[in-house]
């Protein structure tokens, strides 16, 4: 299978995670002290890279290749539904898009409050907030990793993958020095989300012994049908709200003229 | 045991958070296809009614969202 099949998702995966991770890390490094910020960083990123090499290896080495495309066929495609279903919700206005600019002020007024930097060695909480803040988002990326890389049978370029965004989304990062806000996290979610259901609807379908007929091809034909049904979603559901909102005002005008 | 508890919920929130059809519709999309595929229904048929099954998930998703947002 080609390395892109690998490459990719974990490309953008990572580079919408890495955005997020950006945010708090600017936050607790301005408001409190960059260095335990940025030891919090390297710590969550040494954990986040264990948990793929050990992961990663153990599950190409010791599951077989059916059971591993049924198990982790099913796992992209509930997570692949999840980000879809959400990245259509928000595209649609149900649902309020990720606002990296007010998380920034909201997480900044909360470590304001915390007890002051100390003045002499690091600071505990700004390792801690960095450290869970890069873990917790870095963990979607890890499990898309492991999960893509050894389905694939291509680990290294995922990781690889994973890495060139995180650095390039910091190297960014130290040069506007403020959160990135005008990245389109959430058209990058609907096409990551996509390519999950895609893959895992190909595998877990290996998995369970469809022989698909076109064989790798089938890959972009599952990726044109899901596309074109989440832009058909997201404009019925835009369409839905509108509907009920106008029915709504209807209602309350009418009520008021009475 | 606050730890396994802990990672518990982690996982919970995880795989499936506030949208319980997103983990259990899959997994009886899953079930029906394999079943179909040990009746020995051709797998180009049974591939396309996985595909269809996995947009109703979406579909059911969608509409239970939308019926709570406004």
């Amino acid at each position: 299978m080609d390395p892109f099949v690998a490459v990719v998702p974990a490309f953008l995966a990572s580079a919408v995670e890495a955005v997020e991770a950006l945010t708090i890390v600017l936050a607790v490094g301005v408001t409190r002290q960059w260095r335990s910020a940025l030891y919090g960083v390297a710590t969550g990123l040494a954990v986040l890279a264990l948990i793929i090499a050990v992961f990663g290896t153990a599950i190409v080495l010791f599951v077989p290749i059916g059971a591993l495309r049924l198990v982790i066929g099913s796992l992209l495609l509930i997570y692949g539904l999840q980000w879809t279903c959400k990245a259509i919700l928000r595209a649609a206005g149900a649902k309020a898009k990720h606002d990296e600019t007010q998380i920034y002020g909201a997480l900044e007024g909360r470590l304001r409050q915390e007890a002051p930097v100390p003045e002499h060695g690091l600071d505990g909480v700004s390792f801690a907030v960095a450290f869970k803040g890069v873990l917790l988002e870095g963990l979607e990326v890890a499990f898309i990793v492991v999960t893509f890389g050894s389905s694939a049978g291509q680990l290294l370029p995922a990781a690889a993958g994973a890495l060139v965004a995180c650095l390039s989304v910091a190297l960014i990062g130290v040069v506007v020095h403020r959160p990135l806000s005008r990245v389109p996290e959430n058209g990058l979610k609907f096409v990551v989300g996509i390519m999950l259901i895609t893959f895992g609807t190909f595998w877990a379908g290996e998995g369970i012994g469809i022989d698909w007929p076109t064989g790798d091809l089938t890959i972009l034909m599952l990726v044109v049908a899901y596309a074109s049904a989440g832009l058909v979603a997201i404009w019925l559901s835009r369409a839905m709200l509108e509907t009920r909102r106008r029915r709504r005002g209807g209602a309350a005008a009418a009520f008021a003229a009475k | 045991m606050s730890y396994v508890r802990a990672f518990g919920a982690f996982l919970y929130d995880f795989l499936i958070g506030d949208a319980w059809e997103l983990f259990v519709g899959p997994i009886v999309v899953l079930v029906v296809a394999w079943s179909l595929i040990q009746a020995g229904v051709a797998a180009v048929v049974v591939g396309v009614l996985m595909v269809v099954g996995v947009l109703m998930v979406v579909a059911l998703n969608l509409f239970l969202a939308l019926r709570g947002s406004i």
